[in-house]
């Protein structure tokens, strides 16, 4: 299906590209989020979805519609795209009825329906009782469910949600995660997920774009992003582990390669010819006193029900969990089971291959 | 992330909205330029030796250095009293620091005719108040206000508020953390005091001074009061008495003679801005917890002290300017067989002159008010959402107006508004007055606003045109409600500050076209002093409840609305 598509999109600010070549295609219905440190491009691709910036090139589309691009540009107010920002933006001199009818009496929607489709919207959102409050009157998590309903009401083409859990308490933040899932398993709605956080990412979207430095590095389902990055930024920057550099690789055969890395011969998964580098997740560790692998504690963390050990090897650290407490400075074995190969691209053996062909 | 709210979206629509800018830097600008024009002898046959001629007479530099005399002393007095105040009230744990304030700030938005009015019933030998207590020196002995120190006693009490404004703001941009470092290390009371906080606010301090030193420069109310009748003319009267007595055909002089105290006032005006760019050097990002000292067992006094001060500089002169208006003839003393309402009914009932001040005046501050409003919202929502180069030329000289002196300004306007195509003249209507105002009060509706559009959050108007509302809609819906409550407070003040206002008006009016500011002057001017003091009374008490409404509704306003709340 259509849904929105990004091709080739780049975005300049002040002379640095705040977006750099974006391609990208959500199906309808789909929800995805978007994933990056601060100063990723996220916001700005959001925003440029909405319509409250222009792309410098590059098209974007929603249902077969040119947005943006190609000399065209409609206004975000012609859009129907539904935003929720992170500071909710709630209007404080209307009542929660009246910031959810605003979108609605902009349409010009007969009182009658306004009315209903006001009220479906509140009790979708759970507000119907706080239908007369001010938005002042509202704790952070109803704030957050009015501008959702406001956002709802209008029947949106797309959902763009921006950082929305990010003002809000830890506790508070699990229920809103919850309500986003269920909220889109009832409407379908084709939602857009701006987060720093990669356990709100991981938990709720279908695919996930990891973005940096104005590009997106992979667009993935969450488990393909954890248990298959493409480069080292994402192997490091989703789920923990460790990303080591390979002193040497044999040729893959059937998705598995032999690689040399920790001055091992370690079997590896692959899906591509001549990896550089090892992503090592802490489940694929195990504390072996037969491991060929030597190491010493130098951390140990807490994390309720088991402990986080950094190890140091010969030139590498690695994160393990244990079972039970170690001693800084305690040497250990391990073993490995089925660690990650992939290519960083930006990486010296690559651009070595690049400059010899 | 990097993206900035004010970078966003521009479209065509936007565009024509900007066509605002012209009419309103058309009017508030123009006149100035055309003063501009006129000094350096264009369009008036007048050249630079005119020029010369006019700035090397006695009467020229006597004035000039009358002005810099009364203006620098009465600048020291401001200081004194203002940088006083505001150590106490920003530094220490006084009580009732809100009454303070708003007593402190009564002398600034009182019209200054009428605070010479009040003081000059306090003292000589015709006192009403002196009288009735038996006090009163003999008659014959002269009004000691009638002088240069007079003169720069009653400036100083006037604009000290000032002062105490720039430097309380400077002084809250201090980090409580600097204090304690300084008392942690050892240093304690007045040592924290003179190695920390002084050298830190000082520049807040000189910004202060200078903006204090360019409106007692333009101030024409105190010296026309205290200085004509002792012949001691400063630049300001100097220009009334010429245009009085002469005409229009002392315009180019005049003109020079607005051309020299302007520059005297913008070089003021720039010294104030270079304090300014300063005082927040090396302060911004750190902590700002606001300072304070406890005073102890002195607090008492302290208190006691301030409250005295207030009871003398600005009780004790309305309880005399009262007093004077509720006798029958000037020179009676009050007493509870003397005491009548006569004048009070004269000047608001009976007197045309009196009444027709009264309406033009109220008419010309409501009008002046409801067009800035009208103009305001729009135009500083330009200038923070979308701006040019353009915005930002206005931002920066929409001080100018109001920041020179308003003789200056008076001048401009007849300049530019005398002589219009096909004979056309607005000079001697109330139009060319209204010009004027809205051309000097611009900015005073323009900051409450600009301050409050500037604290919405632009995802306010985002999530509007998102939500399918055009420009006309969301500044209908969203920016107007949001920022209505700080346009009203600009509006009440630039209607205060358009009821007090004399000297542009003095220069403008024309039978018929009196102002209240005016009218007093006139009173005074032909002895009526009863019934200048009843009418300054009225005015006293209008300003006053008018304030006391801002004062009331401050809480409910964006920070930064109110001036005297900041």
């Amino acid at each position: 299906m259509a849904g929105l598509s990004f091709s080739d999109v780049s975005k300049l600010f002040a002379g640095t590209r705040a977006l750099d070549g974006i391609d990208a295609t959500i199906a309808k219905g789909e929800f995805v989020a978007l994933l990056g440190p601060s100063g990723c491009g996220k916001t700005t691709l959001l925003r440029l979805t909405a319509g409250f910036e222009i792309p410098d090139s590059g098209t974007v589309t929603l249902d077969g519609q040119v947005l943006a691009g190609a000399g065209r540009f409609v206004a975000p107010e012609d859009r129907n795209i539904g935003i929720v920002f992170q500071s909710y933006a709630l209007w404080p001199h209307k009542t929660v009825a009246g910031n959810v009818s605003y979108p609605l009496e902009v349409r010009r929607i007969p009182a009658a329906e306004r009315r209903r489709r006001v009220a479906e919207a509140l009790e979708l959102t759970g507000l119907s009782a706080l239908a007369d409050r001010a938005p002042a009157q509202l704790s952070g998590g109803q704030r957050q469910r009015v501008a959702l309903a406001r956002c709802l009401v209008a029947d949106p083409r797309a959902v763009l949600l921006d950082e929305p859990l990010a003002n809000l308490d830890l506790a508070l933040r699990a229920a809103m995660q919850e309500a986003f899932a269920a909220f889109h398993r009832r409407t379908g709605a084709t939602m857009l997920y701006v987060t720093h956080d990669q356990t709100e990412a991981l938990a709720l979207a279908d695919r996930v774009a990891v973005m940096e430095g104005g590009r997106i590095r992979q667009f993935a389902s969450p488990e393909a992003l954890y248990d298959r990055p493409v480069d080292c930024f994402v192997a490091g920057f989703v789920g923990d582990g460790a990303v080591i550099a390979l002193a040497g690789a044999g040729a893959p055969h059937a998705g598995r390669v032999a690689v040399r890395a920790l001055g091992q011969e370690i079997e590896a998964r692959c899906d591509g010819a001549a990896p550089t580098h090892l992503c090592i997740r802490p489940e694929q560790l195990r504390i072996d006193p037969a491991g060929p692998i030597r190491a010493r504690v130098s951390a140990c963390t807490y994390q309720g029900g088991r402990f986080r050990l950094v190890l140091e090897t010969e030139g590498d650290t690695l994160v393990a969990h244990a079972p039970a407490r170690a001693r800084v400075g305690e040497d250990m074995r391990l073993s490995l089971h089925s660690p990650w190969a992939f290519r960083d691209p930006a990486s010296p053996a690559v651009l070595r291959m690049l400059q010899d062909a | 992330m990097i993206a900035s709210p004010r970078t966003a979206i521009s479209r065509s629509p936007d565009r024509l909205i900007s066509l605002l800018l012209l009419p309103v830097a058309l009017i508030a600008l123009g006149p100035i330029l055309r003063l501009l024009g006129e000094g350096f002898g264009i369009g008036s046959g007048a050249t630079l030796s005119h020029a010369a001629e006019v700035l090397g007479r006695d009467s020229t530099l006597t004035a000039l250095r009358h002005s810099l005399a009364t203006s620098g002393a009465g600048t020291l007095i401001s200081v004194a009293i203002g940088a006083g105040f505001a150590f106490v009230v920003a530094l220490t744990d006084i009580r009732a620091k809100g009454a303070l304030v708003f007593c402190l700030m009564i002398p600034m938005m009182i019209p200054p005719q009428i605070t010479a009015l009040a003081w000059m019933q306090v003292t000589g030998p015709s006192s009403v108040l002196l009288k009735t207590l038996g006090i009163a020196p003999p008659l014959g002995s002269p009004q000691p206000l009638h002088s240069a120190w007079g003169i720069a006693v009653l400036l100083g009490i006037q604009h000290a508020s000032i002062v105490f404004l720039t430097l309380r703001a400077g002084l809250r941009m201090i980090p409580g953390d600097l204090v304690e470092a300084a008392r942690i290390s050892g240093a304690r009371g007045w040592r924290v005091w003179a190695q920390i906080v002084l050298p830190l606010c000082l520049p807040s301090l000189a910004a202060g001074a200078a903006m204090t030193f360019v409106t007692a420069l333009g101030n024409f109310g105190i010296p026309a009061m205290l200085g004509i009748p002792a012949r001691y003319s400063t630049l300001p009267t100097l220009i009334y008495q010429r245009l009085a007595g002469m005409g229009q055909s002392v315009l180019p002089e005049v003109a020079v003679l607005a051309l020299l105290i302007g520059t005297v006032a913008i070089a003021g005006v720039l010294a104030g801005r270079l304090f300014l760019r300063r005082r927040a050097h090396g302060l911004v990002g750190l902590s700002a917890q606001p300072l304070s000292l406890s005073l102890g067992r002195k607090r008492p006094l302290v208190e006691a002290l301030l409250w005295t001060f207030v009871v003398l500089t600005l009780v004790l002169p309305l309880l005399a300017l009262v007093a004077t208006s509720l006798i029958p003839a000037y020179g009676v003393p009050l007493t509870h067989k003397t005491a009548t309402l006569e004048a009070w009914a004269e000047v608001l009932l009976n007197q045309p002159v009196t009444r027709r001040a009264y309406a033009n005046s109220l008419l010309l501050a409501t009008l002046a008010a409801a067009i800035l409003m009208a103009v305001a919202i729009p135009l500083a929502w330009i200038m923070h959402r979308r701006p040019t180069r353009l915005t930002r030329a206005v931002d920066a000289l929409v001080d100018l107006p109001y920041a020179l002196p308003g003789v200056v300004l008076a001048i401009s306007c007849i300049l530019a508004f005398m002589r219009l195509p096909f004979g056309f003249t607005l000079y001697g209507t109330l139009t060319i007055i209204l010009l004027a105002y809205l051309s000097r009060f611009l900015v005073v509706m323009l900051r409450p606003v600009q301050a409050a559009i500037g604290q919405l959050d632009p995802a306010m108007e985002e999530a509007a045109a998102s939500a399918g509302a055009r420009l006309g809609r969301r500044l209908r819906t969203i920016v107007l409600p949001l920022s209505a409550p700080a346009a009203a407070a600009g509006a009440i003040l630039v209607f205060l500050t358009a009821v007090n206002e004399l000297t542009v008006s003095a220069l403008l009016w024309a039978g018929g076209t009196e102002t209240l500011g005016v009218v007093i002057f006139n009173l005074e001017d032909s002895g009526d002093t009863v019934m200048a003091s009843a009418l300054a009374a009225s005015i006293v008490a209008l300003v006053i409840a008018l304030m006391g409404v801002v004062q009331l509704s401050a809480s409910r306003l964006p920070k930064g609305t109110v001036p005297w709340q900041g």
